[in-house]
């Protein structure tokens, strides 16, 4: 029996094979007890990783320093922190390179997706901007669906489906309602690790256009189900956003 | 305020959490991850108009990075004309180590401080592919994209940091588990 080398099992793990490749591994770890026990441990060292590991996040001080710091006009000279001031100097030259490399990486790398113009993607991405920016991530707070559906059902138009998935990895926050590109839409937020994921939903129009995009770091994937059309958004990892889409699509 | 800061503020800044935490895990400080994220900032913006790019996270965090590693040499230069170092490599470690903030109080479950602990005295290589897969959940390509690795070098870094994580993980609890059943 040949087994996938260690990388190539890790790399099935993190959902980084093509569809061909894990459905091999797949095949193979199903009968090969050592792959499976490599895989179990895997598993359990994330779930340590994750659950125990601070997300540090910015306090509300550093965010306004951030802001206080930034040039009002295009030519002041911003004020640079104590050590970086010390060596301006030499970075001024050095970043200029660093920054080229990292654009022509990033400008390879996002071929890989369409790019995106039209309103409707462009008002859900601000959308979901606002929401983690502003307070108003939600406007019914709650872990438990059967009190979040019945809220969509007295104050928004469409009441898609809500549903409890905490045991899946992703926690129900709460619900509000939203205005994207005309549309009155119903959002359904939930959480992964340290990510907010929104599921927007509105009355269908027009043709289904089905579509997966990337904005600004964020990816959308649009679908249509019913007589509704959905939008789910976050930066969460591209697998962990297309697994909540499966689990809503799901009946039941 | 300008059109272009408007839109960097709407573009970037969302991305202070993911900026910050990186910094934090990296300078493994509080003040010293402030400076850095300011800095990045800065400089983000002052590079904004060349940014044609899609991913503004994984830019923003290639910055970070950037700045890190200016801050962390020149730290160690530093460390180095006061205290020369037998071995090169782990000129790091002789960093101040993380002083507990607020927020690290928090976690007063011994398990994972010592888990934070274990990650924390990592090799900054194989400690930042692990911060950016577990908890920015960033594809093996924007981490190649960050770090300027190819992906193959993504891929055994973080296998070595889980190895390292699991074994280290296994032999503190073990020790644990004997003391505590003593």
């Amino acid at each position: 029996m040949v087994h996938p080398n260690p990388e190539r099992l890790q790399a099935y793990f993190d959902g980084e094979l093509d569809a061909t490749a894990a459905a091999e591994v797949e095949r193979h770890s199903e009968t090969c007890a050592q792959c499976q026990a490599e895989l179990d441990s895997f598993s359990a060292t994330q779930k340590s990783v994750r659950e125990n590991l601070t997300y540090h996040r910015a306090d509300p001080g550093l965010r306004r320093r951030v802001l206080a710091a930034l040039p009002a006009g295009t030519r002041e000279r911003p004020q640079l922190s104590s050590f970086f001031a010390r060596v301006g100097e030499f970075w001024r030259g050095a970043i200029g390179g660093a920054l080229a490399t990292g654009l022509a990486a990033s400008l390879a790398l996002f071929t890989m997706l369409p790019s995106v113009t039209d309103p409707l993607t462009i008002d859900i991405a601000n959308a979901h901007v606002r929401s983690l920016m502003s307070d108003h991530l939600i406007d019914v707070a709650s872990s438990d669906h059967h009190t979040v559906k019945p809220w969509f059902a007295t104050h928004a138009d469409v009441s898609p489906p809500v549903k409890d998935l905490g045991s899946r990895g992703f926690a129900l926050v709460g619900g509000r309602t939203d205005y994207v590109d005309g549309h009155r839409a119903s959002v359904v937020v939930y959480r992964h690790g340290a990510h907010v994921i929104n599921v927007f939903a509105w009355a269908a129009q027009g043709a289904n256009s089905a579509k997966t995009v990337s904005r600004s770091g964020y990816r959308l994937v649009f679908w249509r189900n019913g007589d509704l059309d959905f939008c789910a958004v976050s930066d969460a990892a591209p697998a962990e956003v297309e697994t909540l889409v499966a689990l809503i699509k799901s009946p039941g | 305020m300008d059109e272009r800061r408007r839109r960097f503020e709407a573009q970037a800044l969302p991305h202070i959490d993911a900026a910050y935490n990186l910094a934090r895990w990296l300078a493994r400080s509080r003040p010293d991850a402030d400076d850095i994220v300011q800095e990045a900032m800065l400089r983000a913006f002052r590079g904004f108009d060349g940014f044609r790019g899609d991913d503004m996270k994984a830019w923003l965090l290639t910055i970070v990075r950037n700045c890190w590693y200016t801050w962390a040499s020149d730290a160690r230069r530093r460390a180095h004309t006061q205290l020369p170092s037998s071995d090169g490599a782990g000129g790091e470690e002789t960093l101040p180590t993380n002083e507990a903030g607020p927020e690290d109080i928090v976690i007063s479950n011994d398990e994972g401080r010592k888990l934070n602990d274990v990650i924390l005295q990592l090799p900054s290589e194989l400690r930042e592919v692990l911060i950016m897969r577990e908890l920015e959940d960033l594809s093996y390509r924007d981490i190649a994209q960050i770090t300027g690795s190819p992906i193959g070098t993504v891929m055994s870094r973080l296998s070595r940091a889980r190895a390292l994580v699991k074994s280290t993980w296994i032999e503190r609890t073990e020790r644990s588990v004997r003391h505590g059943s003593s």
